[in-house]
């Protein structure tokens, strides 16, 4: 007898089957470019990746202070967890910075998730989740840093290279432009930035030898307004950098995939790149290898770009410069600060790239000096080889990606300081498409380590140090309430009084912080917002905590309702 | 040679008494599962049919080859006699299904871009004891996504 099949219950997406209510109210349909440039007159809001075009990852909010912060206490608990096998399961970590409009969060997660909660309660109001493939080239770990919201969209940047623009309302996808070439070796990991009607990218990659670019993306057709290389054709500026060879440029890195920032005045992206590729054979890519390892200042109308400065010309540790550029003023003159991997600190003039001041901000620096000039003489480098050489800071620098803040309120810089080291041979290798394009092994110290939170003044004079066992791996915080907050490896998040140092407070949040954590209020209730999940490229930063706890939750904090 | 080197390893682990269930931890692996294209619409849409025979707890094929990104339309028979399920990776979430015992039904799923993507049963430990199969994407990104470089060497 022929049985026949019965019908399966009918196919439904995953999320539905969550206590996920499927739909956020319209906050997001009047946030346009003017809020955004004026972000600050909305303290309750978070509404762009640092706070503000400026970068400094601070709040005015004050109702959470240096009096009252030890009472602080978790106000909900975000959890996702994973399903399934994903890209990079191993490596996944929970890095992004939380954006807040008018009492809904917008945070997106490790292999294409994007969630909209409710802020006050912790809710989830919709899921989206793109499909990533498994085998996607991913150089540090499966990541996101972020989302950008304008006019009523969610801008995400994907791991397989796609920028996606979701309805904000219910995370249907509105438009779904390719960026980036999987097969080469690129990826995107970085939070948007919408300036004016474009939504600006920067490409992942450059550990497998790709062309580092930024991109601009029409917000409301996806359409590619233009593209900026920052690694130049023969004959473009800066090719002069580079080999004549005919080859080398086009596996020379310098991805931009970390968000800049943007002084409107000036009309000016401030936007850093990494490293060359390979990473520390030097001798395939002679010349000063224009623009990695820089900060470069694009007009985001039509990614020229305007001026440069490169930290570390003809890098041979890893030293990327993606890092924040903090914008803030000084006797009148626009500034820019920057704490770059090589471990120094430096403050340029905006308006032209002008070196003002440069400083070390971590105790151990041995891989070469920097001169009150700018001027760069290495000393230990992977030359010969299979020689190896230890070197300090290791290629996780004395900052990884991980943002600095500043506070107007205390004229005062806070860096998360890592100061630990690493032992690399140069091993030279051939270059394929996709395959990691490194030139060395590399092992990183997992003893000898320690960390810090480190306040700088504006001239770069070390104000106060909070020193910890372990490398500071995690943006920290600065609001109005004279307070900093700094998540550290251990699960701890601290808060520090702004002013001084002084330990104010911890709560153990079960696994290890590499996240940038933000502050919202809504109805007059200031709360802390962190992703917590340690993981990605721990290989790089801390081998010492590879066996620590991934965690997939944002912890959010208040003071106890009275 | 790489059919050689499959068939050898496929008689390894039949001598190693991996290849079936209960004989050991492996179950069956996705290359013992089978391979097949999904074949495509004149609309551009694709469509397979994945089938889980009896008492072999393996999706067969195991591996499913999409020519090039787009819409595919799976129609799963569970021709066991227990319940399974599927979980399959799409852009906007995971679609699931139950598949209870000796039924069939259709997932449609959207994959954007080359590279491999991870579906299973993620009921009980069925992963664990081999319910598991992959959709390849082949082909390459748009043109206009590319970098301007010449073509490079590839593995």
């Amino acid at each position: 007898m022929t049985q026949e099949y019965i019908d399966a219950p009918s196919p439904v997406s995953l999320g539905n089957l969550s206590t996920t209510t499927g739909d956020a109210p319209p906050v997001a349909k009047d946030l346009t470019y003017e809020r955004i440039l004026d972000a600050r007159s909305e303290p309750h809001n978070w509404i762009t990746y640092y706070g503000a075009y400026d970068g400094q990852r601070y709040s005015p909010l004050d109702q959470i202070n240096t009096e009252n912060v030890k009472r602080l206490t978790p106000a909900f608990v975000f959890q996702s967890g994973s399903q399934g096998l994903h890209a990079g399961p191993s490596t996944y970590s929970f890095e992004a910075a939380p954006l807040v409009v008018d009492g809904v969060m917008f945070v997106s997660g490790w292999d294409g998730f994007v969630w909209a909660l409710d802020a006050k309660t912790g809710q989830s109001l919709w899921q989206y989740k793109h499909a990533i493939p498994f085998d996607t080239s991913l150089c540090c770990g499966n990541v996101n840093r972020g989302v950008a919201v304008a006019q009523g969209k969610v801008f995400v940047a994907t791991l397989n290279a796609h920028i996606i623009a979701l309805d904000a309302e219910n995370g249907e996808k509105i438009w779904d432009t390719v960026h980036g070439d999987v097969r080469a070796g690129e990826s995107a990991t970085v939070a948007p930035l919408v300036v004016k009607d474009t939504v600006i990218v920067g490409s992942s990659g450059g550990e497998f030898g790709v062309r580092g670019h930024l991109d601009a993306y029409n917000i409301e057709t996806g359409e590619r307004v233009w593209r900026c290389y920052m690694v130049p054709k023969p004959g473009e500026p800066g090719s002069e950098t580079w080999p004549d060879d005919g080859e080398t440029w086009q596996r020379g890195g310098g991805n931009c995939w970390v968000t800049g920032t943007y002084d409107p005045e000036l009309n000016l992206l401030y936007w850093g790149t990494g490293n060359p590729a390979p990473d520390f054979d030097g001798e395939v890519r002679p010349g000063d290898n224009l623009y990695t390892d820089s900060v470069v200042a694009v007009n985001p109308d039509n990614g020229e770009k305007v001026w440069h400065y490169q930290f570390t010309p003809h890098d041979l540790w890893d030293y990327d410069s993606n890092m924040e550029s903090i914008l803030f003023e000084k006797d009148g003159r626009k500034l820019l600060g920057h704490f770059d991997k090589n471990g120094y600190f430096f403050i340029l003039d905006r308006t032209n790239g002008e070196l003002v001041s440069v400083t070390p901000f971590v105790d151990r620096i041995n891989w070469g000096e920097i001169d009150s000039d700018g001027k760069v003489t290495p000393s230990i480098y992977p030359e010969k080889e299979g020689e190896e050489v230890h070197f300090y800071p290791g290629p996780a620098g004395g900052k990884e990606w991980t943002h600095a803040a500043f506070s107007p309120r205390t004229e005062m810089f806070y860096c998360p300081v890592q100061d630990t080291g690493s032992t690399i041979a140069r091993r030279r290798r051939e270059f394929k498409e996709g395959m990691p394009y490194w030139g060395a092994h590399v092992i990183v110290d997992s003893e000898d380590m320690k960390g810090s939170v480190s306040a700088f003044n504006t001239d770069g004079e070390e104000a106060w140090r909070w020193e910890t066992e372990m490398p500071m791996c995690a943006s920290v915080l600065a609001t109005a309430g004279d307070l900093v907050f700094a998540g550290e490896p251990s699960g701890y998040l601290n808060a520090l009084d702004a002013r001084t140092g002084e330990h104010l407070w911890k709560f153990q949040c079960g696994s290890g912080h590499h996240s940038s954590p933000t502050t919202y209020s809504i109805d007059g209730r200031q709360y802390i917002a962190v992703p917590v999940g340690w993981g990605a490229w721990v290989e790089g930063f801390l081998p010492g905590m590879m066996g620590g706890p991934h965690g997939s939750g944002i912890f959010v904090f208040a003071l106890p309702e009275e | 040679m790489a059919k050689a080197r499959e068939k050898q390893l496929s008689q390894m682990v039949s001598e190693l008494g991996l290849d079936k269930q209960n004989g050991g931890a492996i179950g069956r692996l996705l290359n013992h599962g089978g391979l097949a294209h999904a074949e495509e619409g004149s609309d551009g849409r694709m469509k397979i049919q994945i089938r889980i025979p009896e008492d072999e707890l393996t999706y067969s094929p195991s591996i499913t080859v999409m020519p090039h990104a787009g819409e595919l339309e799976i129609e799963f028979f569970n021709d066991d006699t227990n319940t399974h399920c599927a979980q399959v990776p799409s852009n906007g979430d995971y679609q699931w299904i139950w598949l209870p015992n000796h039924s069939t039904g259709k997932v449609t799923v959207q994959l954007d871009g080359p590279g491999y993507y991870w579906y299973s049963s993620n009921v009980g430990n069925d992963e664990g004891r081999g319910l598991m199969g992959a959709i390849v994407v082949m082909g390459e990104v748009p043109e206009e996504a590319r970098l301007d470089r010449p073509a490079q060497p590839r593995p």
